[in-house]
C-alpha cells in the first residue's frame, strides 16, 4: 500500500472534503480527513494564484485564502479550545501571510507555508496557556460564554439517545484532559497527524524539524494520550 | 525481538507512516502473532475513539473570521520592495551573491561614475569660484565654517551657480597693544565673542589701553551690555580711571548703578562714583539707590555716603 494511498481531489473553495480516490486498498486507517491541507492538485492553481497576490491582487489572495481557512479555523478551534481565540489565531495567520507574500519564493508548498504560520502562532497561545495554567478544555465563545468545547463537541453529534449523549460528554471531557497533559509540540504533531491526517514528513516541514523527530513526537505524545484515557476509565 | 519491533510500528501502521516494505513485514508478523494482533486492535480502538470527538467550526464562524478579514485586508498594505529589502536583507545578499552579472555592472558603473566625476573635476578647475567646492582637495564645508552667504548668482542658461561666502577659520595675530590690528581684533572680540572666557581677556588686555577712545567706547559697551557679571566688573576696572574726567563715563557708570542686575557690579559700580558724590546726578542716583535697592548694603552704603555728604547750599 503505498504512502499516498489518498489521492486527494480537493475541490477549489467551498466544503473542500477529500476524497477516496482510490477506494480501501487494503488501507484499514479510519483517520478523519476532514478538512485535510494534503492538496497537492491545488497547488498549479495556487501558483499563479500566489503570483497574482505577490503582484498586490487582492481577489487573488481571498481566492488563496478560501483554499486554507477551513482547515486553519479548524486548527486553531481545535487547539485554542475557544471560538474567539481561532478567530484571532485565523485572522492574524492570514494578515500576516498577505504581509509577508512577497518574501514566499515557492521553496516549498504555500499550504506548509500558511501552516507554519499557523502552527507558530498556536504555539505561540499553547505556551501561553500553559504558563496561566487555565482549565484546557473550558473555553470561550464568540459571545463570551465560557463553554466546554469538548461537550460541544459530542452536542454537534448528539442523536437522540440521552445515555449516549452523556457517555460522549464524559468521553469528550476525558479526552480533552488527556490532551491538556501533552506538551504544546506533541499536542500540536499529534493534531496535525490525527485530525488533519498529514504526513508526517510534511508535519516535520511545518515545525521546522525532521520526519524523524515529528515520528518520536507523535509516539510519545499517543504513549501519553493512551495511559491518561486507560487511567481515567 | 520481532513483537517489540512490530509493537514500536503498530501506531504508524495504522497512521500509514510506514514505508512498502516495513508495512509487508508488519502484516505478515500480524498474521501469525496473535498478541500483535490484539495490540492491533486495542491501537486501531484508541484511534478510533479519539476520532469521536471531533469539532468542526461551524459555518457562521467560518463566515464571521471570513468577513473580519476582509475588513482587516482593506486597510493592510502587503510588504512593499522596500520593506523586503529592509527586512530580508540575507534575501537580497543571496540573490546578489548568485549574480555574479549584477556585481560586475554595479562595478563597472561605480568605475565608470569616478571616471566621470574625475573628467567633470578637470573641466571645470579653471571656472574660478564655481569649482572651488568641487575640488576633492578642497575640505568639504561644514556649515560652522561659513560665517554667512554674501550672495548667490546663477549663470544665465547653465546649472553653474557662483556664491560669495565668508569662511571662519582659525588664524593667528601677534602684535603690540598698539598695533591698530590687534585693537581691532580686541575690541571685535569684546563686543561679539560668544565665549565670555574670550570677552574677559580681551577686556581685560583693553583696560590696559583705556586712553583710546575706541577702547574706552568698547569697555562702556562691555559693561551696559555684556551678560557676563565677570566681564563687565572688568569693564569697571578699566573705566575706573576716567570717572572723574570724562562725563560719559560717569554716566555709563551711574546707569550700571541704577540698573545692573549683579549687586557685586552695583557695589563695585558705588565704590567708582564715591569721589564724585558731589555731582547732583550721582546724588540723584544714590538717593535713589538708598531707598529702593534690592541689595540692604548697597542702601546703607549709598545712606552712608549721602550722610557724609556736605550740605548743599
Amino acid at each position: 500500500m503505498p504512502a499516498d494511498s489518498y489521492a486527494i481531489a480537493i475541490p477549489v473553495g467551498g466544503n473542500s472534503r477529500p476524497s477516496r480516490a482510490v477506494e480501501d486498498s487494503g488501507n484499514q486507517n479510519p483517520i478523519t480527513m476532514r478538512g485535510s491541507l494534503a492538496a497537492q492538485g491545488n497547488r498549479i492553481d495556487d501558483t499563479s494564484l500566489i503570483r497574482e497576490a505577490q503582484q498586490g491582487n487582492r481577489a487573488a489572495f481571498e481566492v488563496l485564502v478560501r483554499h486554507y481557512d477551513q482547515s486553519v479555523l479548524r486548527l486553531a478551534l481545535h487547539l485554542t479550545g475557544s471560538e474567539s481565540d481561532a478567530q484571532d489565531v485565523y485572522q492574524e495567520a492570514f494578515l500576516k501571510a498577505y504581509k509577508n507574500l512577497g518574501s514566499f519564493r515557492f521553496e516549498c508548498s504555500f499550504y506548509t507555508w500558511i501552516y507554519r504560520i499557523v502552527t507558530n502562532l498556536c504555539l505561540d497561545h499553547l505556551r501561553k496557556r500553559n504558563v496561566r495554567k487555565e482549565e484546557a478544555p473550558v473555553g470561550v465563545d464568540s459571545s463570551g460564554e465560557e463553554f466546554n468545547r469538548l461537550e460541544q463537541f459530542a452536542d454537534a453529534r448528539s442523536g437522540a439517545n440521552p445515555e449516549r449523549d452523556l457517555m460522549r460528554r464524559e468521553l469528550g471531557r476525558k479526552i480533552g484532559a488527556a490532551l491538556s497533559g501533552l506538551t504544546p509540540r506533541e499536542r500540536m504533531v499529534f493534531e496535525l497527524k490525527h485530525y488533519h491526517g498529514l504526513k508526517l514528513r510534511t508535519v516535520g516541514e511545518m515545525l521546522n524539524t525532521t520526519e524523524e523527530t515529528a515520528k518520536n513526537t507523535l509516539f510519545r505524545a499517543t504513549q501519553k494520550l493512551r495511559g491518561a484515557l486507560s487511567e481515567m476509565r | 525481538m520481532k513483537c517489540d519491533w512490530v509493537r514500536q510500528n503498530i501506531l504508524f501502521y495504522v497512521y500509514n507512516e510506514l514505508e512498502d516494505d516495513a508495512r509487508y513485514e508488519v502484516e505478515q508478523h500480524l498474521a501469525r502473532c496473535p498478541e500483535c494482533a490484539t495490540e492491533l486492535k486495542a491501537t486501531r480502538k484508541f484511534h478510533a475513539t479519539l476520532s469521536e470527538t471531533v469539532a468542526e467550526p461551524t459555518p457562521n464562524l467560518l463566515a464571521a473570521s471570513r468577513m473580519r478579514l476582509q475588513e482587516a485586508l482593506e486597510t493592510t498594505r502587503q510588504g512593499g520592495f522596500w520593506q523586503r529589502l529592509v527586512l530580508e536583507p540575507a534575501t537580497w545578499l543571496r540573490q546578489v551573491r548568485m549574480s555574479p552579472a549584477l556585481a560586475a555592472v554595479i562595478f563597472i558603473v561605480g568605475f565608470g561614475g569616478g571616471i566621470g566625476a574625475t573628467y567633470n573635476f578637470l573641466a571645470s578647475g579653471h571656472t574660478g569660484e564655481v569649482a572651488v567646492a568641487n575640488r576633492p582637495d578642497t575640505p568639504p564645508l561644514e556649515s560652522s565654517a561659513i560665517a554667512g552667504i554674501r550672495s548667490v548668482t546663477q549663470e544665465p542658461g547653465s546649472n553653474q551657480v557662483s556664491i560669495k561666502y565668508d569662511t571662519v577659520s582659525t588664524q593667528e595675530a601677534q602684535g603690540s597693544l598698539n598695533d591698530q590690528r590687534i585693537q581691532q581684533l580686541l575690541l571685535f572680540a569684546a563686543r561679539n565673542n560668544y565665549n565670555s572666557g574670550v570677552r574677559m581677556d580681551s577686556v581685560d588686555v583693553l583696560t590696559q589701553a583705556p586712553n583710546n577712545t575706541n577702547v574706552r567706547e568698547a569697555l562702556m559697551y562691555a559693561l551696559q551690555n555684556d551678560t557676563n557679571p565677570g566681564v563687565r566688573l572688568k569693564a569697571l576696572d578699566g573705566l575706573s580711571g576716567f570717572v572723574q574726567q570724562d562725563p560719559q563715563v560717569r554716566d555709563g557708570i551711574l546707569r550700571s548703578l541704577i540698573g545692573d542686575t549683579n549687586s557685586g557690579v552695583r557695589m563695585q559700580a558705588l565704590r567708582l562714583v564715591e569721589p564724585m558724590k558731589t555731582d547732583s546726578n550721582v546724588r540723584s542716583v544714590l538717593t535713589r539707590l538708598a531707598q529702593t535697592d534690592q541689595n540692604p548694603s548697597i542702601r546703607s552704603q549709598a545712606r552712608t555716603m549721602l550722610a557724609q555728604m556736605p550740605e548743599m547750599d
